[in-house]
């Protein structure tokens, strides 16, 4: 067990005065910045990564790891009381979230929700412990066919598990997809879609689409109703806790399964808002009752969650071993480490010992930490509820703005946010499905880039996605799920 | 108090705002590193009053930096960390950027391209050459964006040998680094940044650098070589060369006080411990050209940039 | 005891008749949405046919995806066309009705002109008259409470992110002013 005594060393490391308060001040603005829409994680960690230059390197990692923390958990906040996901991984806590928070569960839910956030970080801390030393190897084994594989899957599951009118979620996934590919093409260094506008050549930000789309939206179908606030109180009690926490064992397949595929695609790298929307999507089908799904079910909401963290958390691994940021926060840090003059990869952990045994221990006492501050913190949050929405609207309309544009100093991008703003309220209203326009955006050119790069490699030949057992299988498996309505009335009949 | 004390007074003119560095690439790539390592080199050191921000327009292969900077003409409060991109792209896809509208502060370093291979492949360019050759499918080459220099690289090194090689383009060195070690390329033409930690964990060998003379740095960086070590392409019997330079530039329409305050600047960056250590870390040539030398230079290495665009074919008609 | 499922109710005094007539149903809006699509889907399949559609020799093209996803959207809109124009001979249901539709506006008319001013005055002031208008005109607030929540949150929004994080925002004439 040599990692376990690393581990403790890693402990030993971290408990200071000066690194717990570091903890407290990381995991506090973390929240808040989780807890703005349109700010999330990857912004928030940027944006406070200059606060740690004149920090020492381990220092420096676990305020920004507890920012990291602050924010996963501060993003489930307004996605279930505001229905607005300050993180794109968000977006499917929103589906039960909100629901439950309507009908009076608010507190439930969240409490779900950071718990599940809770476990599933728990157990991709315990996977990154227990693999760091060994992961290199594995993670080698993805090239671009591997890539396209794990995108395929993460499509097909989408048309394939859900339930809307289909031809709804094909131009909901189409013009996604479509939208992902404007600005310039990796793969021939090609200009595409911009009809030779500047503003149009870095493309469409995914986090400007997703500000328009569910916040600015957002606002606008509340308008319709009344002018009273659409979001919800909450006080979290400790009986609201401890009932939730009693009812986790009957949950545990949701969770394992959730924490799985977190795992997985964190480390892959799928990223987190892929095993948010698969987990989600999963948990529905393999329920007994998949039609209570999106009205408001407990399970609705530790599925994703426990996903995206599992997720968020594992994509630090390869990051660290490989110096791969396995997602948009994990890239930032990244960044960061390399100001503290250390070099990701391999020899990071023969080298700096203390750095990276340190993060982990930070990650076991950053999650218990920030699980009790997020319970106890909620109501003041919360608090933002008790004032009037005509004074909440434009305010959300602002940070959106400030959102919108930080992310890439763009006025254009405050324009494209107001017309996602409005796109997204008529779909809304006429029921084409926004998850898969999303989902497309964020993976689009990705997806596009890995399969054109393995037909230069087999020079055309599809059997690439057959050509080993690793690949061979994840391929399998997406288009079994593509098919699954028709397969499951096939096999119904056989049995 | 420290930092009023220290601030360096400068004569002239002086940022009234935050100062932002312009990446074009990616995060973590080689230039957000050494815009990172600016920003901690100026904050570390107080060499300015008001703070400095990376900010990363990688968008469109760093084509939405270009564009960016050019929009900006006349505002002295961003600054561009350029490389070969801003020849080539205005080639390659046809943008319209010309680097001479923008005010050139000064070239702070060059870098270097190194011919790597998986560290079980073959050991020295005449077999790494010959095994390209006996292929059956052709070795895959990858490298970091589409019609640039690691692009252009291969369609020289494929000319001087007669090997043929598909070239993949990743999205970042980083990327093309670890698909070489998981054996989903046969090589790459990474900067030594780019493949520094895989070297020092022997899953690549470095084959050659294409560059007139071997790299100066000769402490060890594995347990048996040093940059010094590697030897030229030339002297492999490859004669290909090519150096990229790492600029920095102002937007068009910035007065003399303005320029002169940042040359200043990273005259003074330059001479830093933070600056020293991560040139000899990446394995980049120190050079610090400025005003009519810098000029002269960009001249030279457009003319040489677009004439191997052009001779590559990689010129949008 | 916990007090989980307050919703708060905020005084609502032009809250939108609930016999207000329609104003368009869902049906028409679905047909203009596809129509929009579909030209959508024309344009941008134009471009990348002419940016080159085919499947060459190291693998599809630039426009390749893109080309044939626009026809995939282009398919996907004719039939949600056919299908919301057969649907129009039953019973059409309401996409929004005056009253609503009067109320949508008066949120997204501000939020229009916020960002025009923002583009002119910076973010920071046209989030001041953005709060500040709206808290005042549609939420008929105290106007001192309007000014000085507008005023503060502005504030707190400069600080956090001008001052303290040197995060950037657009800035106009009142900003330079004081040598911003």
């Amino acid at each position: 067990m040599e990692a376990f005594g690393l581990l403790l060393h890693g402990f030993a490391v971290l408990l200071t005065w000066k690194t717990l308060a570091l903890m407290m001040v990381g995991l506090v603005l973390g929240i808040f910045v989780g807890v703005l829409p349109g700010l999330g994680g990857p912004n928030g960690v940027a944006i406070l990564l200059p606060l740690t230059f004149t920090m020492d390197p381990t220092s420096a990692i676990v305020m920004l790891s507890c920012i990291y923390w602050g924010a996963l958990f501060g993003g489930a906040i307004t996605s279930i009381l505001f229905n607005i996901p300050g993180e794109a991984w968000s977006v499917a806590t929103t589906f039960d979230g909100y629901p439950m928070a309507q009908q009076g569960k608010a507190a439930e839910a969240l409490t779900a929700a950071f718990t599940s956030s809770f476990i599933g970080s728990l157990v991709a801390v315990l996977l990154i412990t227990f693999l760091a030393p060994m992961i290199s190897s594995f993670a080698l084994k993805f090239g671009p066919p591997e890539f396209f594989a794990v995108y395929l899957l993460t499509f097909c599951s989408f048309v394939g598990l859900g339930r809307e009118a289909k031809h709804k979620t094909v131009i909901s996934m189409s013009l996604g997809l479509l939208l992902a590919g404007v600005g310039m093409d990796t793969v021939s260094g090609q200009l595409r879609m911009t009809f030779g506008s500047s503003e149009l050549l870095r493309g469409i930000n995914f986090l400007v689409a997703v500000i328009g789309l569910f916040g600015i939206s957002e606002i606008l179908l509340t308008m319709e109703e009344r002018l009273a606030l659409r979001g919800h109180a909450a006080s979290i009690s400790l009986r609201v806790v401890l009932s939730v926490w009693k009812d986790l064992p009957k949950y545990w397949v949701t969770l394992l399964r959730s924490s799985f595929i977190g795992c997985w695609l964190g480390i892959t790298p799928g990223g987190a808002i892929a095993a948010s929307f698969m987990g989600y999507n999963l948990a529905k089908r393999f329920s007994k009752d998949p039609e209570s799904f999106g009205k408001g079910r407990i399970e609705g909401v530790f599925a994703p969650e426990t996903a995206a963290h599992a997720s968020g958390t594992a994509a630090l691994l390869p990051m660290l071993a490989l110096g791969i940021p396995g997602s948009g926060t994990a890239a930032i840090l990244l960044g960061g480490l390399m100001v503290w003059g250390l070099n990701p990869g391999p020899l990071l952990f023969v080298e700096h010992k203390d750095f990276v045994w340190g993060l982990i221990a930070s990650m076991y006492l950053g999650n218990v930490v920030g699980l009790v501050l997020v319970l106890t913190t909620v109501p003041i949050f919360a608090s933002i509820l008790r004032v009037p929405f005509a004074a909440v609207a434009p305010m959300i309309v602002v940070s959106c703005a400030i959102g919108a544009y930080a992310i890439q100093n763009a006025m254009f991008d405050i324009w494209l946010m107001l017309g996602f703003g409005v796109v997204g309220y008529v779909f809304k209203k006429i029921g084409i499905p926004l998850a898969p326009f999303t989902l497309a955006l964020v993976l689009g050119n990705r997806a596009e880039d890995a399969f054109r790069l393995s037909m230069i490699g087999s020079g055309g030949d599809l059997k690439v996605f057959w050509s080993n057992s690793l690949v061979g299988s994840i391929t399998t498996l997406a288009i079994v799920l593509l098919f699954w309505p028709a397969i499951e009335k096939v096999a119904r009949r056989i049995l | 108090m420290a930092l009023l004390l220290s601030a360096p007074a400068f004569a002239g003119w002086e940022p009234a705002k935050p100062v932002e560095i312009v990446v074009a690439a990616g995060a973590g790539g080689a230039s957000d590193q050494m815009a990172r390592m600016m920003q901690a080199a100026i904050q570390k050191n107080n060499l300015m009053k008001q703070p400095i921000v990376v900010s990363l327009k990688g968008g469109a292969s760093g084509a939405e930096a270009l564009m960016y900077m050019k929009s900006g003409e006349g505002d002295p409060n961003k600054v561009l960390i350029a490389y070969s991109l801003i020849y080539m792209l205005p080639l390659s896809a046809k943008i319209p950027f010309n680097w001479r509208e923008l005010t050139p502060v000064s070239v702070i370093a060059l870098d270097q391209f190194v011919l790597w291979d998986n560290s079980a492949g073959p050991k020295t360019v005449k077999e790494f050459v010959a095994a390209a050759k006996a292929a059956s499918a052709p070795f895959k080459m990858g490298g970091t964006g589409s019609k640039r220099e690691d692009h252009v690289l291969t369609v020289f090194l494929e000319q001087k040998t007669g090997a043929k090689f598909s070239y993949l383009p990743y999205k970042s060195g980083g990327e093309a680094a670890t698909q070489l070690v998981g054996n989903h390329t046969e090589s790459n033409v990474n900067n030594p940044s780019e493949n520094l930690e895989v070297w020092r964990a022997g899953q690549v060998r470095p084959l050659c650098v294409f560059d007139k003379e071997r790299i100066a740095y000769t402490s060890k960086v594995t347990d048996t070589q040093s940059w010094a070590d590697i030897p030229t392409c030339k002297e492999e019997g490859v004669d290909v060369q090519y150096l990229m330079l790492r600029a920095m530039f102002l937007p068009g329409k910035v007065t003399p006080e303005q320029q002169a305050f940042y040359v200043e600047l990273f005259h003074k960056v330059t001479q830093t411990a933070e600056y020293k250590d991560y040139m000899e870390k990446q394995a980049l040539k120190p050079i610090f050209l400025t005003g009519k030398d810098m000029v002269q230079f960009l001249e030279e290495d457009d003319a040489t940039n677009k004439s191997l665009m052009t001779e590559a074919g990689f010129v949008a008609k | 005891m916990s007090q989980t499922d307050l919703e708060i109710v905020v005084d609502d005094p032009t809250a939108p008749e609930e016999n207000s007539p329609s104003v368009t149903s869902s049906g028409t809006v679905e047909i203009i949405v596809c129509l929009l699509l579909l030209a959508l889907a024309a344009i941008l399949g134009y471009d990348n046919w002419r940016t080159g559609a085919s499947w060459d020799s190291t693998g599809p093209e630039a426009g390749y995806f893109p080309f044939y996803l626009s026809i995939v959207l282009a398919g996907g809109s004719l039939y949600g066309l056919i299908a919301a124009l057969v649907a129009r001979r039953g019973a059409a249901e309401t996409f929004v009705t005056r009253a609503q539709a009067r109320r949508v506006m008066a949120m997204f008319v501000p939020t229009l002109l916020f960002c025009l001013a923002t583009q002119f005055l910076g973010l920071y002031v046209a989030s001041f008259l953005l709060i500040a208008g709206f808290m005042r005109a549609i939420g008929k607030i105290a106007l001192w409470k309007s000014l000085l929540t507008a005023f503060l949150f502005t504030a707190i929004m400069f600080v956090t992110f001008d001052i303290a994080f040197d995060v950037i925002m657009p800035k106009g004439p009142l900003e330079a002013a004081f040598g911003y």
